[in-house]
């Protein structure tokens, strides 16, 4: 298991969740997108901070995490808002701002 | 004793004033017969002053002066302030004073019927009059004279639009107050010019010819305004919208005398300045003439006495062009008097008869034997016939002009004094003789406030021109009578003319077939309709045409700056769609760049 295995891995998964971001209109879908771009970076951080062998990128990927969850609660609540505004999740529906 | 006099003289000055002042702020005072008490001991007492005045005068005295600095700039006065006494100034203060006094006592009689709160607001303006005209005769310099002026011009607009409720007046006082005030613009400009040639005010500071030209002929515009000189005469008919009593007053007595007061006053410039006075004395024989042609052609009796007033002003201006300072001056006292009593006649007769056309009047004579005899007084006086007091000062104008050889101004003035002699032997003749319309024969005499100033009026009227010699002796120069060729022309055209006026309007005041033509003329209004076709042809396409360019030239530039940032936002915030996924692939649409940067450089 190599650093290079770790990153090709990591870049896979950000471009899975970069792909779901632009081709979803659910917005269930677009924060799941996220959370996959998100934990791509957290691979990124652990596998760096294993092969420069300090703690620095596990501190740094729990934060992170930490800070995903918080970001995922305010997106689930907008969500939940959303729908029961417009009885619908798709983003494109909440244009109301929009002339 | 300069200091008594400098107290009588500020008596005569402050004493109106307050009384205006206190009437302008104590409302309650204004509205009782307080008013009308008070503003006549105002006009009696500075009468009274005047009087005293002129009696310290008549021995050879130096001018007394009485000024303080005025308007201090780093401890320099820019202008003084103040009363200057001598024959001139105090010889005007009497005419004006005793015109004044005459008229507020007929005014009790007149504006009787008026509501009290209007009868106070009228008081308060005579008061307020007074005091302006005071501060322009007193005046040490011409900044001062240019005070007064300005405030008689105002008093005037206020007295003329005194029925502001008929739109006529209104626009009469607009008219009167625009006229003026046009002409104004040259007397501030002469005023600059002077101070800047000759660093003061003063009238008799050394000035160069040349300058002395250019300040007199500005000086003169404003003349020619306040003094209904001819292009710029259009204003006075009109302004007889006002109450007869002011019309004696401001507009034919006092306020229109005050533009040949200006001349006499500014003598020392105007001596030198040959070229304003060959002005002066074509335009003022040419306004005698115009004016008292258009006099003969009114119907309306205060229009009649207006136009003769424009007339007779145009002497006095003549008179002062071809350099009689006695001559002009003197004419401008015994008009004062004689057209003052033919006002107050006309008011008196007005108010007998509720109309102003002669056409209404009629066989007066027998209804009113005072007011007649004392209007006939006038009219012989202002017609010029030999002994009363209007012969001499005719006489001496027509003596100076005619001075050096028969000239084209004389005979204008010549022409017009039969003209003169004319149109008043016909107002005369339909006024108090003859048969009596409908309205006429209801009329009876007026009462006692209305007949004592016509008495006292026609007392002047008629022996003034036996005071020569005090005149000549307040203005400093010599008055011997003699009886010249021109005095007996002259004499000879007035009785000429009120003979014709017998054969001609013994019957009717309709014109003869001749002089048709000319009524019908003067009916079209040639003047009133060059200034109104000026006014529309020249003055309102201008204004269009700078109304245009602002409009659509420096407006235009402004709005299309805000138009196109208006229109290019609207296109640009298309770009802004709202749909989140948009501005995903815009950021990564912008990495992929930043990264393809990064690589390739």
């Amino acid at each position: 298991m190599t650093l290079g295995l770790c990153l090709i891995l990591s870049a896979a998964l950000f471009c899975i969740g970069l792909y779901g971001l632009l081709t979803h209109r659910n917005a269930i879908g677009l924060l799941l997108s996220l959370e996959l771009m998100a934990n791509a970076t957290n691979i990124n951080l652990i596998a760096f901070s294993r092969f420069r062998g300090d703690h620095i990128g596990q501190v740094f990927a729990l934060f992170s995490i930490a800070l995903t969850v918080a970001e995922v609660v305010v997106g689930l609540a907008i969500v939940i808002l959303l729908h029961r505004a417009y009885r619908d999740a798709r983003v494109g529906r909440a244009s109301e701002f929009k002339n | 004793m300069p200091s008594s006099s400098f107290s009588l003289a500020l008596l005569a000055l402050l004493g109106p004033g307050a009384v205006a002042l206190l009437l302008a702020i104590v409302t309650p005072l204004r509205n009782r017969v307080s008013a009308v008490v008070l503003s006549l001991a105002a006009a009696l007492s500075a009468l009274a002053a005047a009087i005293v005045l002129v009696k310290g005068q008549l021995q050879p005295v130096p001018p007394q002066l009485l000024t303080i600095p005025w308007l201090l700039q780093d401890g320099v006065p820019f202008a003084e302030i103040g009363l200057r006494i001598d024959g001139i100034s105090t010889s005007m203060l009497l005419v004006v004073t005793f015109v004044a006094s005459c008229v507020q006592i007929f005014s009790v009689g007149y504006m009787h019927d008026e509501s009290k709160p209007a009868q106070g607001r009228y008081f308060t303006y005579h008061s307020l009059f007074l005091t302006a005209m005071n501060i322009l005769v007193l005046a040490p310099n011409l900044l001062q004279l240019f005070l007064g002026w300005e405030l008689v011009g105002v008093t005037s607009y206020l007295l003329i639009g005194y029925y502001f409720r008929k739109p006529s007046a209104a626009k009469a006082a607009v008219k009167a107050f625009w006229v003026t005030k046009f002409a104004d613009m040259g007397l501030l400009i002469g005023l600059l010019v002077l101070r800047s040639k000759v660093g003061s005010f003063d009238w008799d500071a050394a000035i160069t010819p040349a300058a002395a030209n250019v300040v007199t002929l500005l000086l003169f515009i404003a003349v020619m305004g306040k003094s209904a000189q001819f292009p710029l005469h259009i204003w006075l008919p009109d302004a007889m919208e006002g109450p007869t009593p002011v019309s004696a007053l401001l507009h034919a007595a006092t306020m229109v005398a005050a533009g040949v007061f200006l001349i006499v006053r500014g003598w020392p410039l105007f001596a030198v300045a040959e070229s304003t006075r060959a002005f002066m004395l074509g335009l003022g024989s040419v306004t005698a003439l115009v004016a008292a042609t258009m006099a003969l052609f009114q119907t309306d009796i205060k229009k009649v006495l207006a136009y003769s007033t424009c007339s007779q002003l145009g002497y006095m201006i003549a008179a002062l062009g071809a350099g009689s300072l006695l001559g002009g001056f003197f004419h401008l006292t015994t008009h004062a008097f004689f057209k003052a009593l033919l006002f107050l006649g006309a008011g008196s007769v007005i108010h007998a008869v509720h109309s102003n056309d002669i056409r209404d009047m009629g066989g007066l004579a027998r209804k009113m034997p005072l007011t007649t005899l004392t209007f006939v007084i006038g009219a012989l006086s202002l017609a010029g016939l030999p002994g009363l007091a209007g012969f001499f000062s005719k006489d001496l104008i027509l003596e100076a002009v005619g001075e050096h050889g028969v000239s084209l101004p004389l005979l204008l003035l010549l022409f017009s004094a039969f003209l003169t002699a004319l149109y008043m032997g016909r107002l005369l003749l339909r006024v108090f003789f003859g048969e009596s319309s409908d309205k006429a024969s209801h009329a009876h005499e007026s009462g006692g406030f209305l007949i004592l100033p016509l008495v006292m009026l026609a007392v002047p009227a008629l022996a003034t021109g036996y005071f020569g010699g005090m005149f000549g002796q307040l203005y400093g120069t010599a008055y011997h009578f003699h009886l010249g060729t021109t005095g007996v022309i002259a004499a000879g055209l007035g009785l000429f003319g009120l003979g014709l006026a017998f054969v001609l309007y013994r019957k009717s005041e309709e014109h003869p077939a001749l002089l048709q033509p000319i009524a019908r003329l003067i009916e079209f209004g040639p003047m009133d309709r060059l200034y109104e076709g000026g006014f529309h042809r020249i003055a309102l396409p201008f204004a269009a045409l700078i109304g245009w360019i602002d409009r659509y030239l420096v407006d235009g530039v402004m709005n299309l700056t805000g138009l196109a940032f208006v229109v290019s936002g609207q296109k640009i915030r298309r770009l802004q769609t709202g749909v989140a996924t948009d501005y995903v692939l815009a950021t990564v649409c912008g990495v992929l760049a930043l990264v393809l940067y990064g690589v390739l450089r």
